[in-house]
């Protein structure tokens, strides 16, 4: 197929998805997606990833489609620079077909939170995507495009992914450059990666990885690479944190769990039980740590300099402020703006802050341990259930937290980590997280492209 | 009943980068507004910081220059507040892990002598940008062109006791950053600023008073002004039984008053965090000691050197090494062969003169030092060789013998020229010449003077004098 | 802990949000349930850790002095709110104002 008649095609999945109203796009045109067609057909040369559509979540810029990050408080905004993730992957072929929902400012775990709508999953429209991540993982799932980016924070590709039965890898921190990622965790955030298959993410991940002079936390390596599936897993030592297995876990999770584990083992690879001791602090770990930071963050939105803005009773500099950032940001981003203001005020500091500075390198140490133990990868659910209902957590934000109960320690370690398709429950899809050390992202594909080509994604697990 | 007055500064001074500390705009001063921007300063979504190198160095090599100690790790923090000319909501900063701490800075006190003034820490961080109020009725207009220059801070102690100690330890300062090639510390231009903490105590008190902090101090002189004036409003409150408050006050240099500033609510709590974006600024011990033996001599340094290698009074060898470039003029003088005092009395007089009206130096220094020479050898005289001076400084090319040739400022001490002027002067002056002949021998000095005076300066005193002694007698 | 109104309305001012006075109950006790959550970390031992992980690079990597900005596809004005002659605009300072 030409690229014109690719762009043409992705234009009419994408009408369709909308048409269908999954809500999973916030910005496209078949003009937009014409134009990157023409300029791929003009390169000298085509690239790995020729031809090959790709929707990125809306806190990735990009100069010629808007960028949101799904709050008012963007609407409208055209950045005036490209992300190096979306040059790179420009360079390497790819069209920039569109972008996606998300929970705004990637703060949230069902984009229920966008100011746009909640995203619906491609399967059940009563159910969420999962998030934030989650037109991004709906866009993927519903075969509109191959691959797409996402960004994760606390689980935000790992988590939707598992929901919608795709295949999201996160990549070690510094892999891949957050220069032009809307920063929500500066410590914390990573654009990501969702595939149909571990082949379809490994391809978007390697194009935009390595090195970027612009981003003082990218590590000076070269880019990553894209392995193949190994004949098997034989030699493989994989650990099962029991703190990821608890008693009460969701039957049909244990059962996918149980299916996964004995794939591996049929590959060769050996399972033995580990601990993870700290993990069990991992979500109010990240609930300071991620906050804290994007209070930070987000002072930025100001409406000095761009974005919409208001002004309140009093008309002066501080009626700007409070009015644009008061009627720009919705009520999740403005809870975790006032906790992470919190945490770091006068007084707190100590007590919340640091503290959850030192909780986190001990998580971070645990999963060290365990590897310098000898252990290659870590195998654990990626989410305690399948897509709950649209509306089930968000009256309680902290029951909206515990979705990313499996998902957050990973994050606050900074490892690479995937979440692969492992079976369905009464026909929803259920993820298996497979985790790596530090910078073994290449070992994590490997492995997971071999686990791939033996589970049947589709199958009912219970 | 006395009261002891203590003051500490914080001095941001600009370093003399051509990028900006954490992008690469340039950091060109009275560009068109906003021009030198880009997402990094303009705080856009998704831009990121990457520091300097080079301010980096210029901060390292501050530091060092100070005596600080420079700390192998350091952090950039966050500071937070809003303030429309600061885009991203926070300044980066460093806190609790600066660049150095613990130097000192040495000066002549004019009322204390020799003092120690104790540098608490210095630190990198990036400047905000520019507001002005006064252009759009209703509005304040940002300018950003200036956001994210290059600044180290440097925090002194609270050692200095007097607003003239300030001001002496400001001057001081100064020379050591222009000396080590930090910044061009420039009051004008706001490479160099200056927020003032000062409070009162009774001497001998433990502990200090509360502080305010004074800002607005655009130059050294009106740093002394606004101290003088807020340790006297003080000194009033405390006598009237009144307390001093913790207040943040702006000098007036038209009225030399303080006022306070109308409180930033809330802006004391700045929720200082570790920049997650900025791992943290490593230093090898080894690349730190480059850095010191790569700094020049400082001008306490060269101050002793001129008074000890050239046997200068102390008043000269501190003017002479005060700055670089006048200090590297002498030495070249001196090199050239002139003696020491000779040359430090030619350049701290014409020499200087014209140095501080044009910040150059119009006669080369192997030229003064022909010059100085043709002194000493008696071919011109001192006064002929200031018009000389001023004839080189005119041309360029001219050789200061043939200049003075050229002119007929040669030294003439052929007899029958000095009779000439001699007999000319003495017709010209009977009464004194009666009044010498009357025993009024210190008149001598009124003779030989208008001998040369006569002679445009061309007469060779040494030979003036025994002529008039004889035509006197 | 729990967070009072008056200390969420103090932080509400430090983050510059307008809090809407109907909302503040909700939002007080949806702070204080995260704040609740988050306090659990007091059970933790944490004798020995370090308070400054790094999950990247170890040092920060400087850029040499050179000028060379990310150029914009679009200047300032073009997305602006309020912009003339070259300069964002924003209300004359009332409570910050410095004179």
């Amino acid at each position: 197929m030409s690229t014109a008649a690719l762009a043409r095609a992705t234009g009419e999945r994408l009408a369709a998805a909308d048409a269908a109203g999954l809500n999973a796009t916030l910005h496209w045109s078949q003009a937009q997606l014409d134009a990157e067609a023409a300029r791929v057909d003009a390169m000298p040369a085509p690239g790995p990833l020729a031809g090959v559509a790709i929707a990125v979540k809306d806190n990735i810029v990009t100069t010629d489609m808007p960028t949101t990050c799904a709050s008012r408080i963007l609407e409208g905004y055209v950045s005036p620079y490209d992300a190096t993730a979306i040059r790179r992957l420009r360079a390497a072929g790819a069209l920039v077909a569109a972008k996606a929902n998300m929970d705004e400012f990637a703060m949230g775990s069902s984009t229920e939170h966008s100011a746009f709508g909640r995203v619906r999953h491609p399967l059940d429209p009563s159910r969420v995507p999962g998030g934030s991540s989650g037109g991004s993982a709906a866009l993927v799932a519903a075969g509109v495009v191959p691959a797409a980016l996402g960004s994760e924070t606390g689980g935000s590709v790992r988590q939707p992914a598992s929901f919608c039965g795709v295949v999201g890898v996160k990549p070690s921190y510094g892999r891949v450059s957050r220069y032009g990622l809307a920063a929500f965790g500066s410590s914390l955030d990573c654009i990501s990666a969702f595939g149909r298959t571990v082949a379809d993410a490994a391809g978007v991940l390697s194009a935009m990885s390595g090195h970027d002079p612009l981003d003082s936390t990218t590590l000076d390596q070269p880019p990553m690479g894209v392995p193949g599936p190994l004949a098997d897993l034989r030699g493989l030592r994989v650990g099962l944190p029991r703190e990821y297995f608890p008693a009460d876990l969701d039957p049909g999770v244990a059962a996918a769990m149980e299916r996964t584990s004995a794939a591996l083992r049929e590959l060769g690879a050996e399972l033995v039980e580990v601990s993870l001791p700290h993990s069990a602090y991992a979500v109010p770990t990240y609930y300071i740590v991620a906050p804290a930071e994007a209070a930070a963050n987000l002072a930025r939105y100001d409406g000095v300099r761009y974005g919409p803005r208001h002004i309140g009773p009093g008309g002066d500099i501080r009626a700007l402020y409070q009015a644009t950032r008061g009627q720009g940001f919705g009520p999740e981003v403005q809870r975790r703006i006032l906790v992470g203001t919190y945490v770091l005020s006068a007084g707190y500091y100590d007590a919340y802050y640091r503290k959850a500075q030192r909780v986190r390198a001990l998580i971070a140490d645990d999963f060290r341990r365990v590897f310098e133990g000898g252990f290659d990868l870590l195998l654990t659910p990626t989410t305690p259930t399948p897509a709950f209902r649209a509306g089930e957590k968000t009256a309680d934000p902290v029951s909206m937290y515990l979705a990313d109960v499996f998902v957050c320690a990973i994050s606050l370690a900074g490892l690479p980590a995937l979440s692969l398709p492992a079976g369905r429950s009464e026909g929803l899809p259920v993820g298996a997280q497979l985790i790596a050390p530090f910078f073994a992202d290449e070992r994590l594909l490997a492995a997971a492209m071999t686990l791939e080509g033996i589970i049947a994604p589709d199958a009912e697990v219970r | 009943m006395a009261w002891e007055t203590v003051i500490g500064l914080e001095v941001h001074v600009q370093l003399s980068t051509r990028t900006k500390m954490f992008c690469a705009c340039r950091t060109t001063f009275g560009d068109p507004p906003n021009t030198n921007v880009c997402p990094t300063c303009l705080g856009l979504p998704g831009a990121l910081p990457v520091p300097n190198a080079e301010a980096v160095r210029l901060g390292t090599r501050a530091a060092l220059a100070l005596g600080c100690t420079v700390h192998p790790v350091s952090v950039f923090a966050r500071k937070n507040y809003f303030y429309p000319d600061l885009p991203k909501g926070y300044q980066i900063s460093q806190f609790d892990r600066p660049l150095a701490t613990g130097g000192r800075v040495a000066f002549e006190s004019p009322e204390r002598g020799r003092l120690e003034v104790g540098v608490t820490r210095l630190h990198l961080e990036e400047d905000a940008g520019k507001l002005i109020h006064d252009r759009f009725p209703g509005k304040t207009a940002v300018d950003l062109n200036r956001a994210g220059t290059p600044l180290a801070e440097i925090v002194s102690e609270p050692d200095m006791r007097t607003p003239a100690d300030a001001r002496a330890y400001l001057v001081t300062l100064r020379q050591i950053l222009v000396y080590a090639g930090v910044s061009d510390c420039s009051m004008e231009q706001g490479s160099l600023r200056v927020d003032a903490n000062i409070s009162i105590r009774r001497p001998g008190a433990p502990g200090l008073g509360t502080k305010a902090e004074v800002k607005n101090l655009n130059s050294f002189a009106n740093v002394e002004r606004a101290l003088e004036a807020e340790r006297e409003r003080q000194i009033g409150l405390v006598e009237r039984g009144e307390r001093v408050a913790q207040v943040t006050l702006l000098f007036n240099a038209g009225s030399g008053e303080v006022r306070p500033l109308r409180s930033k609510e809330e802006s004391h709590d700045y929720r200082y965090f570790p920049d997650p974006d900025l791992p943290p600024l490593v230093l090898a011990p080894e690349w730190v000691a480059d850095q010191r033996l790569a700094l020049p001599e400082l001008p306490d340094a060269r101050r002793a050197r001129f008074e000890l290698a050239f046997g200068l009074p102390a008043y000269d060898a501190r003017v002479l090494a005060s700055e670089v470039a006048l200090a590297e003029y002498y030495e070249s003088v001196v090199a050239a062969g002139v003696e020491p005092k000779a040359a430090a009395n030619w350049v701290m007089g014409d020499v200087m003169t014209s140095y501080n009206e044009t910040g150059a130096f119009p006669v080369e220094a192997s030229r003064l030092a022909a010059l100085v020479t043709l002194v000493r050898d008696g071919v011109v005289s001192h006064q002929a060789a200031k018009r000389v001076y001023a004839e080189l400084a005119r041309r360029p090319d001219e050789a200061p013998g043939a200049a003075a040739e050229r002119l007929g400022l040669l030294q003439v001490s052929d007899q029958g020229a000095l009779a000439g002027w001699v007999d000319d002067v003495l017709s010209e002056h009977p009464a004194e010449v009666a009044r010498y002949r009357g025993g009024e021998t210190k008149l001598m000095g009124f003779f030989v003077g208008q001998v040369m005076k006569r002679s445009r300066g061309k007469a060779d005193p040494k030979g003036v004098q025994p002529v008039l002694q004889e035509k006197l007698r | 802990m729990s967070i009072g109104r008056d200390e969420v309305l103090h932080v509400a001012r430090l983050a510059e949000l307008a809090v809407d006075e109907a909302d503040l109950d909700r939002l007080v006790a949806q702070l204080n349930g995260i704040v609740d959550y988050v306090a659990r970390l007091d059970q933790v031992p944490v004798d020995g850790a370090t308070d400054l992980f790094l999950p990247g690079p170890r040092e920060v990597a400087l850029r040499e002095d050179v000028p060379g900005p990310v150029p914009l596809a679009r200047p300032p004005a073009a997305f602006a709110p309020e912009f003339a002659d070259g300069f964002f605009l924003v209300p004359r300072h009332g409570a910050m104002e410095e004179p």
